[in-house]
């Protein structure tokens, strides 16, 4: 990805975790009955986008503003 | 059970392993060996005290009670550090620069050094943190009876109430050993933070400890969650994402920022902005792992433990019921870990708010905690006063929970203090991003967030206790109904958290934005909104120093030494001290930026202000230099904008000027031209009159010269005429009409036309193919005298032996050719490109004495210009030249 676009990144990142999160979106996997390993839809649904979202911010982290933290030394 | 001694021992054998890390992280830090201590996993470990004993005992009893609504306490601070790079980094830098000490400091420094604002701030921050200090309280005390207190919770001797309080001062003195060994510049301390971060572990390990016992025991995930299924235990319900989820979700993002120990560990004890980096996605990784287990652990105990069993302290109770001693009381380690935790960080966060903003101004103002006691006078104040404001924030804690000890749930408790400290959210956004907010907007929205919270959400948690409020709960004050605290303005049916969060944030943030609006700011406050809103634009961002004057280096030696210690203080002066040279308000701005490190923005102000004279004009004096010297740049880039105009002008002047010149030079070359063309003419003319005046000519020489002389004047005529005709093209004056004509018709008229004058100059003129009709537009005549030009051209300069002129014509695509062809000597290369110039001659022409105007071949291309065609010269193999016309055919 184009650097100047990584700040634009992670902000839809965030809002996209707090939209994934809320409802109408959560009630979504709520109504799901199927229960993978006993564990309901909802509680795995909302284990899931959090993890993605730990694993998508470690990725940006890294990369945003590296020139900056370069220029710093 | 465990015997009551032995937890005990635990209990202080783990605090004095905590000491000891402190103590030795703050020699490595003061000895500049930080370097493990400064690291990026340290600091989202210290992060991690927003998981207190809530977070370990409580979200079990929230999901055994409410579901998956104990989520929202860690999903809305992931959201909050996953958009780090927009509010935490802000916040970080902002913090940096301009050393701020607390989220009282950081509000009061926004808003023009506010004093009241920073009191304000610091009163609602120590009031909606008493409910959660009392949770770690009742937490803890819990603990302690469920692990080693008899069958009627009674503890060696004390009850409940007792043992609360025991354990509440014993937290006191810990903090206090703990947190105001000396004040730091920066407010920053590694040693906390180092037995912070080690706690984080512990209490991480202990839940996972815990986790994997359930699941052991349970046989696994599927095995726990079908016999909870089973057994009818239904803890997750569609309704759980309704109003609730989002507000609880809102309220945990907020206090992630706003808690006042979360703010001092996040943004005053981080000492790079780059940690921010690691802690965005290893906090949420964090609470991720801590909230893992709750809800095995929650329906493993549902189905497990007898009913009435207090589903909060399952942690500890399911290891004890499964004869687990061990991994009870590294449960209970766990627990009391994350309690002690935060009372630690969070009462030394408040204890630095009210010594820098209440206790410090007050002092300032009896003037005698300045000037008089001992060298450490101010130091020592400092101290005191914040070992006295932890004593009472933990007393705080216990009041509130000795008042509202019937309710028994710990998570409720907590969301008290969330949405206390969430009334802060409105104001930082607007500090952050809002240039045009105001003092007066951001007191009265807080102000009246904090009304709304305290009557409909603090109020009520003392029902239980109080008749009085209970009566308020039900009547309304005097009896309005509207006014009740879980039905404000007359709105009802909701759930009292979900209305109580909705009203105090909305009107909280309807005051600031609608005041803001209304109100004007400072002068000082608008330089800080500036400096604030363009924290990353400006490099240093320190501020201007406003302070301006002079003082005697021995007064601001003396506040220096008071605030700071002898020892930093002489390190600041340094030369200063031993030279008495005038401090410049360089310096002073300095000065101020480090006391300001120590006891706060406002109070550092104000007692400088003290000191340093002459400084009452100098803030608006500096802003009127700054306006001055704005209008002189915007008055030079006017001047600068007008000069660049009048250089393009100028250009385009110039321009025009050269093009005047080249015209006028035309002009001048055509008039000389002209009067050569008029005078060869003139001059025979009036020879052969002169001569004819004389007399004895014979009548035929007579009759010779006056042929000549007609002949000359008629030559004259046609040059005339052909100036003027050529002048008329060129114009454009003649009224021109283009009309459809029969091209071939008109070059059969020159055909015929020429014919006399070929056979005169026995030469043949031959038609070689021709088109049929060709419907061209123009104007017949015209194309006439081109054609008749060209032939007679062709017929007069061919000095063959054997002088063939040929015509012909022929469509080609949408255009009609007509082609004039000689076999005469043709045209030299060099002269190709004059040819239609005005007055050119061929050399043969001038040679082989044909009178010509020179200007026939130059009219002729104007004429076809004029028909839309055009008229060149054809490059062609061997002798003999050959003109061609192309004519677009009418369509």
């Amino acid at each position: 990805m184009d650097r100047g676009k990584l700040p634009s990144a992670a902000l839809v990142l965030a809002l996209a975790g707090a939209i994934l999160l809320l409802p109408p979106l959560a009630l979504v996997a709520a109504n799901i009955s199927a229960r993978p390993f006993g564990i309901p839809a909802a509680v795995i649904y909302l284990f899931a986008v959090w993890l993605v979202l730990i694993l998508v911010t470690a990725f940006l982290s890294r990369r945003l503003g590296a020139d900056e933290r370069k220029g710093k030394g | 059970m465990l015997s009551p001694n032995f937890v005990v021992v635990t209990a202080i054998a783990y605090v004095g392993l905590m000491f000891a890390i402190a103590y030795a992280a703050d020699r490595r830090a003061r000895r500049g060996k930080g370097g493990l201590l400064r690291s990026p996993v340290v600091y989202t470990l210290a992060i991690s005290v927003y998981c207190t004993s809530w977070t370990f005992y409580g979200a079990v009893g929230s999901a055994a009670r409410t579901g998956l609504e104990y989520l929202t306490i860690y999903l809305g601070p992931t959201l909050v550090f996953v958009g780090w790079w927009f509010v935490l980094r802000k916040l970080v830098r902002i913090a940096h620069n301009q050393r701020i000490t607390s989220i009282a400091d950081l509000l009061s420094s926004r808003f023009g050094k506010s004093s009241r604002l920073a009191v304000l701030v610091t009163v609602i921050a120590v009031i909606g943190i008493a409910p959660y200090i009392a949770l770690q309280l009742k937490a803890v005390t819990s603990s302690i009876q469920a692990i080693a207190g008899d069958k009627e919770g009674s503890f060696g001797g004390f009850d409940e109430a007792g043992l609360a309080l025991a354990v509440a001062a014993a937290m006191a003195v810990f903090t206090i050993l703990f947190g105001t060994r000396n004040v730091d510049a920066k407010e920053q301390h590694p040693g906390v933070v180092a037995a912070i971060a080690f706690e984080a572990v512990v209490k991480l390990a202990a839940i996972l400890a815990v986790g994997i016992f359930v699941l052991w025991a349970g046989n696994g995930f599927e095995a726990i969650f079908s016999r909870a299924a089973e057994a009818g235990i239904e803890i997750y319900s569609s309704d759980t994402f309704g109003g609730r989820w989002i507000v609880t979700n809102i309220l945990a993002g907020a206090a992630v920022l706003c808690l006042p120990r979360q703010f001092q560990i996040t943004v005053v004890e981080n000492s790079d902005e780059n940690h921010l980096r690691t802690a965005s996605w290893a906090f949420p990784a964090y609470l991720l792992a801590m909230s893992l287990f709750t809800l095995p652990i929650a329906i493993f105990g549902m189905a497990t433990m007898p009913a009435g069993a207090n589903p909060d302290m399952f942690v500890l109770t399911l290891p004890l019921a499964n004869g687990q001693q061990a991994l009870a009381l590294f449960a209970f380690v766990g627990g009391f870990s994350s309690a002690t935790s935060m009372i630690i960080v969070e009462a030394i966060a408040l204890s630095i708010m009210i010594s820098n903003h209440i206790v410090m101004p007050i002092a300032l103002k009896t003037a005698r905690g300045l000037g008089e006691g001992d060298d450490h006078g101010v130091s020592r104040l400092l101290l005191n006063s914040r070992r006295a404001s932890i004593a009472l924030v933990v007393f705080l804690g216990f009041s509130y929970f000795y008042w509202t000890r019937d309710s028994d749930a710990l998570a409720p408790i907590g969301l008290i203090s969330f949405a206390g400290v969430a009334q802060f959210l409105p104001a930082i956004i607007a500090a952050l991003f809002w240039r045009d907010a105001t003092v007066k907007g951001a007191l009265s929205g807080i102000a009246i967030g904090f009304v709304v919270w305290a009557w409909s959400m603090f109020l009520p948690s003392f029902a239980t206790s109080s008749a009085v409020v209970a009566g308020l709960m039900a009547e309304g004050p005097f009896g309005i109904s509207w006014l009740r605290p879980h039905a404000l303005f007359g709105l009802s049916g909701f759930d009292p958290l979900v209305l109580s969060g909705f009203w105090s944030l909305f009107l909280n943030s309807a005051a600031l934005v609608l005041v803001s609006l209304f109100t004007s700011q400072s002068p000082l406050e608008r330089l800080q909104a500036a400096l604030f809103a363009d924290a990353f634009r400006r490099a240093g961002g320190e501020g201007a120093n406003f302070i301006g004057g002079s003082a005697a280096v021995g007064d601001l030696f003396f506040i220096a030494q008071r605030v700071l210690g002898l020892e930093r203080a002489t390190d600041l002066f340094g030369v200063l001290l031993r030279t008495h040279a005038a401090p410049g308000p360089e310096f002073i701005g300095r000065l101020e930026r480090e006391l300001a490190g120590s006891i706060g923005a406002a109070s550092a102000h104000v007692m400088l202000s003290k000191v340093v004279t002459g400084d009452e004009v100098s803030l608006e004096a500096v802003l009127q230099m700054a306006d001055e010297t704005q209008q002189a740049i915007e008055y030079s880039q006017t001047l600068e904008r007008t000069s660049a105009e009048l250089r393009v002008t100028a250009a385009k002047l110039e321009s025009a000027n050269e093009q005047l010149r080249v015209l006028d030079q035309q002009k001048d070359d055509f008039l000389s031209q002209i009067s050569h063309e008029v005078r060869t003419p003139m001059t025979s003319i009036r020879s052969f009159s002169e001569i004819l005046l004389d007399d004895g000519l014979t009548p035929e020489e007579r009759r010779r010269f006056v042929a000549t002389i007609h002949g000359e004047s008629l030559r004259l005529t046609r040059l005339l005429d052909e100036i003027l005709d050529l002048s008329a093209l060129e114009r454009g004056e003649r009224g021109w009409q283009n009309e459809p004509i029969d091209a071939e018709a008109a070059l059969d008229r020159a055909v015929e036309v020429c014919n006399g004058f070929a056979r005169q100059r026995n030469t043949r003129l031959a038609l070689g193919r021709r088109a049929s009709e060709a419907r061209v537009l123009g104007e017949a005549d015209r194309l006439c005298q081109v054609l008749i030009n060209l032939i007679s051209n062709a017929i007069k300069f061919n000095e063959s032996d054997d002088p063939v002129v040929s015509v012909s014509s022929y469509a080609e695509g949408a255009s009609h050719v007509i082609e004039i062809e000689d076999n005469g000597p043709g045209i030299s290369a060099t002269d190709r490109k004059r040819i239609f110039e005005k007055f050119w001659r061929g050399r043969n022409a001038a040679s082989g004495g044909h009178a010509g105007t020179g200007l026939g071949l130059a009219i002729s291309r104007r004429i076809i210009a004029r028909m839309n065609g055009s008229l060149e010269l054809v490059p062609r193999r061997g002798r003999g030249a050959c003109f061609r016309i192309v004519l677009p055919l009418a369509s």
